[in-house]
Formats: C-alpha cells, sequence, structure tokens
C-alpha cells in the first residue's frame, strides 16, 4: 500500500557482504592475519602449537571486553572490573582453602563478582545522574581495599589444593577449555547484542537515552543487568586467572578494565556510545593476544609490549580520520 | 553608492549531490526588515550561511554597501558588520551574560580581561533592550527568549550593520514574540538593516516591509508586505495553492476515553482536570511555561505526580513510566522530535518500530523482515517524503521528521494520542498535511490531545480548547465560542510574568 501520493518507499537493505568487506571488521581480519605473519617472521617459535599453549594466560582478559563491550555501546565505561577481579580470585582462594567442593568455590566466586557488580548497578541507577566514571572509579578502590584488607600484611593467598583449578586448565586434545568458553560466551554476546531485542534496545540508550525512555524502553533495568553481569563475568575471568596463577595477591587485575576497553575500542566500538559490535572486539583482541604471545616468545618486555599495543590503538583511532584528511586534500589538489 | 546595502546576484551553492541554491538573488535596502520566506530545505539556511561567511558559493557576486566583497570565512562578514542570531541561539550556558556577548571581541588591557568595564558595557546593551537580567546571570539560567536577546545584545556590540535573525520566534510565547517585535522596532531606528526568516505570518506582516520567497533552492520573488494575502504567499512558497490549511473533519464524538482528576506536581502544575473523548481534538495551550507538557508528561509516566488520578475509559490507572502509558495506549509525540522523539542517527525504518520490537520478536530475536515491512507501510501511509527506510532520520526536513513520530506512535495500539506542538519548525506545506493526518486520527475514533502555542492551529483544529496559565487550568471554551482574545485573557491571568509555578 502506497502513500496518498502514491511515493513509494525502498525497504531492500542492500548486500550485507559488500558492507562486510569495506567495514572496520574487514580491516581487523587482514590486520589479524598481517599481525600472525609477522609473528612468525618474527619468532621462530611462533606456530599454532605455541599459540595454543601459551595464549590461555591472556584469553582470561577477552572474557572481560564482552561485557564492557555492552556497557560502551551504552555510552558508559566500567573502570572497577581489575577490582572486582581481584576480590573475587580472593574469595576464590579463601573459599578453597576451606575445603568446599569446588562447584562451590566457582559459585562464589561467580557471587561475590555478581555482588560487586550489583553494588555498581545499584548506585549507577538509582542516582542516574551520576557519571559511571566517578562511581566506578570509586567503588575500584573500594573493592581492591576490601581485598587488601582480606589478604593482611602477606597481601597474597595461595590455594592449597590446586585440582580443581588445574581441572579448569584442561584441554581437549591441544586446545585449552578456555579458548571454547571465550568462542561460545563470545558468540552468544554478539548474537544478543546484534540479534536480540535486548541489543536493539542497548543500541538506543547509547545513541539517545532520553528518546529511548520516550520510547517506553527500561532504561534503569537493562542499565542493572548489564553492570551486574560485568561483575559475573569479572568473577568468571577470576576463575580461569586461577587456573594458572593458584593464588590471588593485591595486584591481581591490575589495568585489566584499561585492556579490557582498549580490546572493544580497537574493535570499533566507539566509548560515546551506540556504534561497534562483538565481532570487531574479539577479533581485535585476538590481534592483541597473538601480539603479547609472538613478541613475547623473543623476551620482549611486557612493558614494550603494551608499548606497541598503544602505538596500534591511536593509529587505528586515528586511521579513518587521516583516511578522511588525505581524501580531503586529494580533492582540494583537483 | 548602490541603493542596497547588501545584493546578491546569481549565487549557485553546490553540495555533494544537490544544488542547496541555484541562481538566486536578493537586495536589502538599508534600514529595512526583509522577510525571508520558503518551506524547510528552500535553501533559506543555506543563504544565510552565505552571507555569513560559512559557507562559500560556487558563483555569484555579494556586494556590501555597493562594493564587491568575497568572505572567506565568518570572522570577515563580523567584520564587516554582519552579524547572525539563530533559532538555537549556539551559547556557551556555563559562562555569564556578559562573557558570551563579547565573547571573541573581549575588552582587554595589556591581554588582561577587563570584567568590570566588560560587565557594565554589557548591562548598557542589555538595557537598550529593557532586558530584565544583569550581565552577570549564567547564560544557561535563561529563558531560550532571554537567550536570544543576549544574542542581539552580541550583535549589538560588534556594531552590526546588518543583522540576520534566523526563525527568532519559533521558541518563543506570544508574549516574548512581542518583545522582539519591539527590538526588532528599535533595531530599525537605529539604521540597522535585519533580514528575518520566519514560518510565521503574523511575524512578518507585523514587521517586514517587503518579503522574499525562495521554494526549491530557486529565487521566487520579492514582494512588498503591503497588499500581499496568505494566500498569494503560500501559492509562492509551496508553488500550488492549499485550499484548506485546517481540514477538520466532522466526527461523530464518542464516549470518554481520557479523565484526568486534580492532578498536581508541586512546582510545576496544580489541580488540574480535563477530560478528552473518542473522536475528539482537545487543544491544550498556554504559554510557554504555563505546565502543558508537563501535565501531559505526568499522564504519559516521564514523570510522576504528586497528586491526582487519571482514569481511562472510566476505570483509574496507575501510570509510573512511559511503558506503562503504551501498555495502556496513551501514546505521546514529544515536543523535541530531536533530543525526545527520534533517534537522529538511526534508519527511519528501526526508529518506527522502537517501541514496539518486542511484538514481532521471536523468543528475543528481532524479527527484521516483518519490521522492514511494517516500518515501510506505515511511513507511507503517513506520505513520508524519504526515499528507504534505511535513511538516517537527521536527513530528513522538520515536517517529515514529524511523520515519522507519527508513524512511530501508529505501530502501537494507540487509544488516547497526546500531540505536544507538533508543528513546531514545520513548513506551511507539511503543517496542512500534519493537520490532515490528525483530522484522519480523530475520524478513525482516537482521543487526541493537541499542544500548541499556536492560536490559528488550536482554533482551527480543537473541539475543545483547555487554556492554562502559571501551572493551572484557567479555563475551558467550545469550539464555537472560544476566540483569539478569549485565550489570550485566560493564557495571561492576572498579569503573570509567563514563568512561574504553582506552589
Amino acid at each position: 500500500m502506497a502513500g496518498k501520493s502514491g511515493r513509494s518507499i525502498n525497504n531492500v537493505p542492500k548486500s550485507p557482504v559488500k558492507q562486510m568487506i569495506f567495514s572496520w571488521e574487514g580491516i581487523l581480519v587482514l590486520l589479524f592475519i598481517a599481525v600472525n605473519i609477522f609473528c612468525a617472521n618474527f619468532s621462530e617459535f611462533y606456530n599454532l602449537k605455541s599459540l595454543l599453549r601459551q595464549m590461555p594466560v591472556y584469553l582470561a582478559e577477552i572474557f572481560l571486553m564482552l561485557p564492557m563491550a555492552y556497557i560502551l555501546v551504552l555510552g558508559e565505561i566500567d573502570i572497577s572490573v581489575g577490582s572486582i577481579v581481584c576480590l573475587s580470585a580472593t574469595m576464590a582462594c579463601i573459599v578453597a582453602n576451606t575445603g568446599a567442593p569446588f562447584i562451590m568455590v566457582i559459585l562464589a566466586t561467580l557471587l561475590v563478582g555478581s555482588l560487586c557488580g550489583a553494588v555498581n548497578a545499584f548506585v549507577l541507577t538509582r542516582f542516574e545522574e551520576l557519571p559511571p566514571m566517578i562511581v566506578t572509579l570509586a567503588t575500584q578502590i573500594i573493592f581492591r581495599g576490601i581485598a587488601e584488607i582480606v589478604l593482611g600484611s602477606g597481601g597474597s593467598i595461595s590455594v592449597t589444593n590446586t585440582e580443581g583449578f588445574a581441572a579448569l586448565g584442561g584441554k581437549v586434545g591441544r586446545v585449552p577449555y578456555i579458548l571454547f568458553l571465550v568462542l561460545i560466551l563470545g558468540i552468544i554476546a554478539a548474537v544478543i547484542l546484534g540479534k536480540c531485542t535486548f541489543g536493539r534496545r542497548v543500541y538506543a540508550i547509547g545513541t539517545n537515552r532520553l528518546a529511548a525512555y520516550y520510547s517506553g524502553i527500561h532504561v534503569q533495568k537493562i542499565r542493572f543487568v548489564i553492570y551486574t553481569l560485568m561483575g559475573t563475568i569479572s568473577g568468571l575471568c577470576a576463575l580461569f586467572l586461577m587456573s594458572s596463577s593458584f593464588g590471588a595477591n593485591t595486584t591481581t587485575g591490575n589495568g585489566f578494565e584499561m585492556d579490557a576497553i582498549a580490546m572493544a575500542v580497537f574493535g570499533g566500538i566507539s566509548s560515546t556510545g551506540g556504534k561497534g559490535n562483538i565481532a570487531g572486539g574479539l577479533i581485535s583482541a585476538f590481534i592483541i593476544v597473538c601480539l603479547r604471545v609472538g613478541l613475547g616468545q623473543r623476551n620482549i618486555h611486557p612493558q614494550v609490549i603494551l608499548l606497541i599495543i598503544g602505538v596500534l590503538l591511536i593509529g587505528a583511532v586515528a586511521l579513518p580520520n587521516i583516511i578522511k584528511e588525505i581524501q580531503k586534500k586529494a580533492k582540494t589538489a583537483k | 553608492m548602490s541603493e542596497y546595502v547588501l545584493e546578491l546576484k546569481g549565487i549557485t551553492k553546490i553540495f555533494p549531490g544537490v544544488k542547496a541554491l541555484n541562481n538566486v538573488q536578493f537586495q536589502l535596502k538599508p534600514g529595512e526588515v526583509h522577510a525571508l520566506m520558503g518551506e524547510n530545505g528552500a535553501g533559506k539556511s543555506t543563504f544565510i550561511k552565505v552571507i555569513t561567511g560559512v559557507h562559500k558559493a560556487e558563483e555569484g557576486e555579494m556586494y556590501l554597501f555597493g562594493e564587491k566583497v568575497d568572505f572567506k570565512g565568518p570572522k570577515d562578514a563580523q567584520e564587516a558588520g554582519i552579524a547572525a542570531v539563530y533559532q538555537h541561539p549556539t551559547s556557551y550556558p556555563h559562562l555569564t551574560v556578559a562573557e558570551n556577548i563579547f565573547m571573541g571581541h573581549e575588552i582587554k588591557k595589556n591581554h588582561m580581561i577587563q570584567w568590570k568595564a566588560m560587565n557594565e558595557e554589557a548591562n548598557k546593551l542589555l538595557k537598550q533592550l529593557n532586558a530584565d537580567f544583569d550581565s552577570t546571570a549564567e547564560m544557561g539560567t535563561l529563558s531560550v527568549a532571554q537567550q536570544q536577546m543576549v544574542e542581539i545584545a552580541k550583535a549589538l556590540s560588534t556594531n552590526a550593520k546588518i543583522v540576520i535573525l534566523d526563525e527568532p520566534t519559533a521558541s518563543l510565547t506570544k508574549r516574548e514574540s512581542e518583545e522582539l517585535y519591539r527590538i526588532v522596532d528599535q533595531l530599525k531606528e537605529k539604521g540597522v538593516s535585519i533580514i528575518f526568516i520566519s514560518h510565521r505570518f503574523e511575524d512578518m506582516y507585523r514587521l517586514a516591509s517587503r518579503v522574499t520567497v525562495f521554494r526549491d533552492s530557486q529565487y521566487i520573488g520579492t514582494y512588498d508586505v503591503d497588499g500581499i494575502t496568505n494566500a498569494d504567499l503560500i501559492k509562492a512558497m509551496v508553488g500550488r495553492e492549499i485550499k484548506d490549511l485546517f481540514p477538520k473533519p466532522e466526527v461523530q464524538i464518542g464516549d470518554e476515553m481520557l479523565r484526568i482528576e486534580h492532578l498536581s506536581r508541586t512546582g510545576y502544575f496544580k489541580d488540574v482536570s480535563f477530560n478528552v473523548h473518542a473522536g475528539e481534538i482537545v487543544g491544550l495551550t498556554g504559554l510557554v511555561g504555563a505546565g502543558r507538557t508537563e501535565v501531559v508528561e505526568s499522564v504519559c509516566g516521564i514523570t510522576t505526580p504528586d497528586e491526582g488520578k487519571v482514569y481511562l475509559e472510566g476505570k483509574e490507572v496507575h501510570i509510573k513510566q512511559p511503558s506503562d502509558a503504551m501498555k495502556e495506549g496513551v501514546i505521546l509525540l514529544p515536543e523535541d522530535r530531536q533530543k525526545e522523539g527520534l533517534i537522529m542517527s538511526w534508519g527511519l525504518g528501526r526508529n518506527v518500530t522502537l517501541p514496539t520490537i518486542s511484538k514481532y520478536a521471536k523468543k528475543g530475536f528481532n524479527d527484521e523482515k516483518t519490521e522492514r515491512d511494517l516500518s515501510k507501510r506505515l511511513l507511507e501511509e503517513v506520505d513520508t517524503k524519504a526515499v528507504d527506510i534505511f535513511q538516517p532520520a537527521s536527513s530528513l526536513s522538520g515536517g517529515n521528521q514529524q511523520k515519522v513520530v507519527v508513524a512511530k506512535a501508529l505501530s502501537q495500539e494507540m487509544k488516547v494520542v497526546i500531540m505536544d506542538e507538533p508543528t513546531k519548525g514545520v513548513d506551511v506545506g507539511a503543517k496542512a498535511e500534519i493537520y490532515a493526518i490528525m483530522g484522519d486520527l480523530a475520524k478513525k475514533g482516537y482521543a487526541i490531545i493537541l499542544i500548541s502555542s499556536e492560536m490559528p492551529e488550536i482554533l482551527g483544529m480543537a473541539d475543545r480548547i483547555v487554556v492554562m496559565c502559571n501551572g493551572r487550568k484557567t479555563g475551558e471554551l467550545g469550539r464555537g465560542e472560544a476566540t483569539q482574545e478569549m485565550i489570550l485573557e485566560l493564557a495571561m491571568e492576572k498579569g503573570t510574568t509567563g514563568k512561574g509555578a504553582a506552589n
């Protein structure tokens, strides 16, 4: 049925394949391949086998990227996640050392993480005008502070019975469990954000919170769920960290929030909200992991690796602008 | 010396893909108020930006006081004595009035800002304009009308010879408009030439001596205001005749749909009661700040009222948030399309289906095919001028954006439709279309509340008119009995200042 004037409005979408090739994700895939070729040439030990062996240490942080992506799409930020990881890891050790069954340890860790997330969520939704950056900066200090008090003067704790955690670090053939879990959770997160009503609403809130509210979206409910889940996933991250470190100390999880944010932003998820998708975040996360493994094999100092990643990040953020400028110059030159 | 202070000839401005201005001309006589009219998208704004040096025209010449000029940027235009006051004042809300007035040309001595001198100078300018606020007030605390006054003071502070007013009355109340007319008269007496853009005919009749009309990026003509009629102007602007601007259909008024009783919200409105029947259009009017928007926002759950009851079809309803109102079928079309009504960067289709996505979704998964088909159908139903459903809402003109807001409402199950200033910033052609849609909705049996500051719109469309003043309902008039004077009297009862609050 056409309108009174008989005008017809097109509703056939463009071919998705073409869009994908020219998108940011397309560029990231190319970069991923380039990084792997570079690493393989740079280090004689770099191959799939060594990658799978050394990867798990870095993979735990990718968990954090997933809910962080949602928070960034909301146009917000959570910088307390590193501290939540620290606090839940500490609690995991304590519960494990009481001799409780391992399933209890898992539940307790996830619960502590969720509670921390819920604290953030409560404050941010109860007082909706507060900036998330400041609230989570405060809870960052509080959560780590609690962990430090619990850890006491020694500042560290180890698990006496490592069996359960060791099992978490297990493998199917050569592929570690954690890689499966990262991919499964990644796909779930991507589908919910990209294909479900929940995701559409998250984008709506991140693009125009007021219009979303006027459209009947439960803005605060959605924010509450996401911040709480951020905590739960931080607990999950803590569990997998323990599967290789078997202990926690006051610096556990330090800077993880920035790593998670970096992965997401590098993946094209705008920190101003409403833009980007999980696929981009996942590819960029794996680029960073591969770089860390490859450069680490040649004994490059971790700080230098961070520096290289930082330069890449700035480049990634600036690239679209540089391209635009060049195009502009080319046009005016004509 | 030429006869004109400003003359433009053969101006053509091309944006990628579109000719925004096609060989247009314009002449401004010294000391005259010259109205510039045309539908949205006719090229008025682009033309203004060419004059103020923001855009550079590809072709054409511009003469200022008989001399050919070529502005490289806005600063050149400013120095040449051209100042522009925009519809949405582009000010710094956290700075003081004086700082805003002298932004970019502060009074300085040895690189130090002379605060005292600057404040005094600003106060002098404000006094000339009869402003009721001080130069040390923070900009953000002022009303839109006051902010506009500041912008005009800013123009005066640069000794502008030509002042351009871009839709200055669009967000002003009747009284504030009167105040603005007075200021414009004052400027004219000082010998300033003024270009005045407005959609309101009354502005033009009141102020301008000549009017130039643009349509579809082209120059249509310049006319003397004396002796021109609405019909002539509309024909020039739209290119066709609009026979009936207010196509109010005869509708059998049905049962009572919505009734609000003694609704109060401290500081905003007090003891407001009225009702609306199926098929009826109730106009809710009053000065800006009278509490009209606040009342309907409380009805729709955007805010919570302190006291009072809301009945829908005779049953009391408790609406705590917008989603509750939508469930009940009370749909609000908010006043601010860009901030509240639409997500401007999103495609039209997604905007239309945003409130109802879960209805089509299967197990939480979006059904994009159904969404696309539905939004296409609804957008065509309200006759939106768009190419496809994927183009961002920001690419449409105000009138078409409003149609998208209507389509968005139509996607829901409606009983009561509340339209808050649906034709604000909408050109005359699209206005008629929106009124027609409103009439259709009434015919379909929806109960409609129309909030508007525009008298002709209220008188032309409403079956019943509820007038508010200072947060209270001051009267209710039937369609036959209401006149402009009666409404004004009720709206300005007891010499109020227009910006008070019910306690």
